[in-house]
């Protein structure tokens, strides 16, 4: 690749990023999130004839609330799971994928005590392989993947938080709306989202607060709420917007982030809880999603759980101090909590061990005299001959 | 007692990772490998040492004004998953059938056998003879050989019940093999000398 080429748009990137004017959008944005009515931008929010061509967050209390972290209890355990996995491969003869799910069992307190693992599992067989085995349709790949592993790291969270000692707090790493099966197939849907949700509903049995952390978020779901109460129209319709005073800022509102938005929490404190308006959110019945995002320490996270721990302000408080406290314990800055990266540690497929399962794959069907060929495109990438 | 596994086998030398964080057998004592019936290859811990599991991952600091030393290990419980204690230890000799050899093991010990703590009897047995001391001062290692040999010394005198008539036959094999070494031989003495 020729490096030199990409010179000039790396300077124009650069100065994009310290556009100097996005300050005073923010200050604006800021005084906006206060002044806004909660009740009257719900209603709007809600209003169906009013249709919101994006994302947004439903406030369900303040719009600028802020909330401290209170004390964590002197013993608590921390839960957590993260996965990883070797998608299926199709220059491969062998069509398979591996999920590989690392968790961590922190405990706090007078017996302080740690319990790491991981569990590997190889799927091959075709009701792993395609969602409906008998036509060989929807193969397990991609967002699918994605969503397989997702459910799968909920399952070893769950099955390790049963270890934990009360009270306990389950930790997930990244979001706990699966967005990613928005546009597939009912089906689809049906039987990965139904999973998820029978781990989600166990949670809830057990009364035990699950929440899921998200690191440096990139969504726009409360500045977006912003940009609807901004807007005077009966339609949100930006193509013919001519309220010509607010559309300078609507615009600039744009190109700032939520994370930047909550930028005025301090260490500890949390936003107000919103609703996600995510369409996938409509089938997780009584543990519908909800968020807060939350200073801990050099960065403001987002933080998700079912509606049921956001409402209960135990477990909310739990939760939030927890994290909290998780981020002080971290030895890294920007403070990441040792539960997950533990977890993840446990997860993560190093490239050694992805050639050493493609081995025993390989190993496996040589035994049963079947000649491991790959594509002939994936060997001329390996070999790279001139 | 069992207080390590060997990860790492050698003619000369293994490497065992320790069962107890931070706490690796003392420099210079003597250990045992159990390498088959009425047999057992000993060695004399040269190095210990104490990191992260995964190369990959470096300690870094953790403590504050509030909470060090001991307390931090409290506070951040996985730090006993995640890091791990190593020693090595050189092959100085081997047992068979009551029998001492003061020589390197035909063999290596083998991967994954257990490493263990020498009792009071066991070093006395081996340390009767001390030709094994030729062997620990020609070791290469990051430890200065005299203040290897001094640290066996004291182990050794301190298993033997304090055994003056021992530590003064010590001192005599140690100035006859470091004899055209004044600096390391002052160095050994220097070490080995009771305090009392």
């Amino acid at each position: 690749m020729k490096l030199s080429l990409l010179d000039k748009a790396l300077q124009q990137m650069t100065e994009l990023a310290l556009a100097k004017d996005r300050t005073q959008w923010l200050v604006r944005a800021r005084q906006l999130l206060h002044d806004a009515d909660p009740d009257r931008l719900r209603g709007k929010l809600l209003d169906r004839t009013v249709r919101v061509p994006w994302l947004v967050a439903i406030p369900l209390s303040t719009m600028d609330g802020v909330f401290e972290a209170p004390d964590c209890p002197k013993n608590f355990t921390v839960v957590a799971a993260d996965g990883s996995s070797i998608p299926p491969d199709r220059h491969s003869p062998a069509r398979y994928y591996v999920i590989n799910t690392g968790h961590a069992i922190l405990t706090y307190g007078d017996q302080p005590d740690a319990a790491l693992d991981s569990s590997a599992q190889l799927h091959f067989q075709s009701e792993d392989l395609y969602l409906d085995p008998l036509t060989g349709s929807f193969p397990v790949e991609g967002a699918r993947l994605s969503a397989k592993m997702v459910v799968a790291e909920l399952k070893a969270l769950w099955e390790a938080t049963e270890r934990g000692e009360e009270p306990v707090v389950a930790l997930s790493d990244g979001s706990l709306i699966l967005w990613g099966l928005q546009n597939e197939h009912a089906r689809v849907q049906q039987q990965l989202l139904g999973e998820f949700l029978r781990y989600l509903e166990r949670f809830r049995g057990a009364g035990i607060p699950v929440a899921s952390y998200i690191s440096y978020p990139g969504a726009r779901d409360v500045i977006n709420s912003l940009r609807v109460w901004l807007c005077q129209g009966e339609a949100i319709d930006c193509g013919n917007c001519s309220a010509s005073e607010v559309m300078d800022f609507c615009r600039a509102l744009v190109g700032i982030l939520d994370r930047q938005l909550f930028g005025f929490l301090r260490a500890g404190e949390r936003s107000a809880v919103f609703e996600s308006t995510s369409a996938i959110l409509d089938q997780y019945g009584a543990d519908r999603i909800q968020f807060f995002y939350m200073e801990v320490g050099g960065e403001v996270v987002r933080i998700e759980a079912p509606q049921w721990v956001m409402r209960n302000s135990e477990m909310l408080g739990l939760v939030q101090a927890v994290v909290y406290d998780q981020c002080r314990r971290s030895a890294i800055q920007p403070p990441y909590p040792p539960a997950l990266q533990e977890a993840h540690e446990q997860a993560a497929i190093s490239s050694t061990e992805r050639q050493l399962v493609e081995g025993l794959v390989e190993r496996a069907l040589a035994r049963e005299g079947i000649v491991y060929t790959r594509s002939a495109k994936d060997r001329s990438k390996r070999r790279r001959a001139v | 007692m069992r207080i390590g596994e060997i990860i790492e086998s050698t003619s000369t030398h293994f490497v065992a990772e320790g069962f107890e964080l931070n706490h690796p057998p003392a420099l210079g004592s003597f250990v045992r490998v159990c390498v088959g019936e009425g047999c057992d290859l000993y060695g004399v811990v040269c190095y210990g040492e104490t990191g992260s599991l995964d190369p990959g991952r470096r300690a870094v600091r953790r403590s504050t004004e509030e909470s060090f030393d001991d307390q931090i290990y409290r506070e951040s419980p996985q730090l006993e998953h995640v890091l791990r204690t190593e020693f090595t230890s050189l092959a100085v000799g081997v047992i068979e059938r009551g029998e001492v050899l003061q020589c390197l093991p035909s063999q290596p010990p083998p991967l994954h056998f257990s490493v263990h703590g020498c009792s009071a009897d066991e070093t006395t047995l081996f340390t009767e003879n001390l030709h094994y001391f030729r062997i620990l001062l020609r070791a290469s290692g990051l430890v200065p050989v005299e203040q290897l040999l001094a640290a066996n010394i004291r182990q050794v005198h301190r298993g033997r019940g304090e055994d003056k008539d021992w530590l003064q036959r010590a001192a005599r094999e140690a100035a006859n093999l470091l004899k055209y070494d004044y600096d390391r031989l002052m160095t050994l003495l220097y070490a080995i000398e009771p305090t009392s």
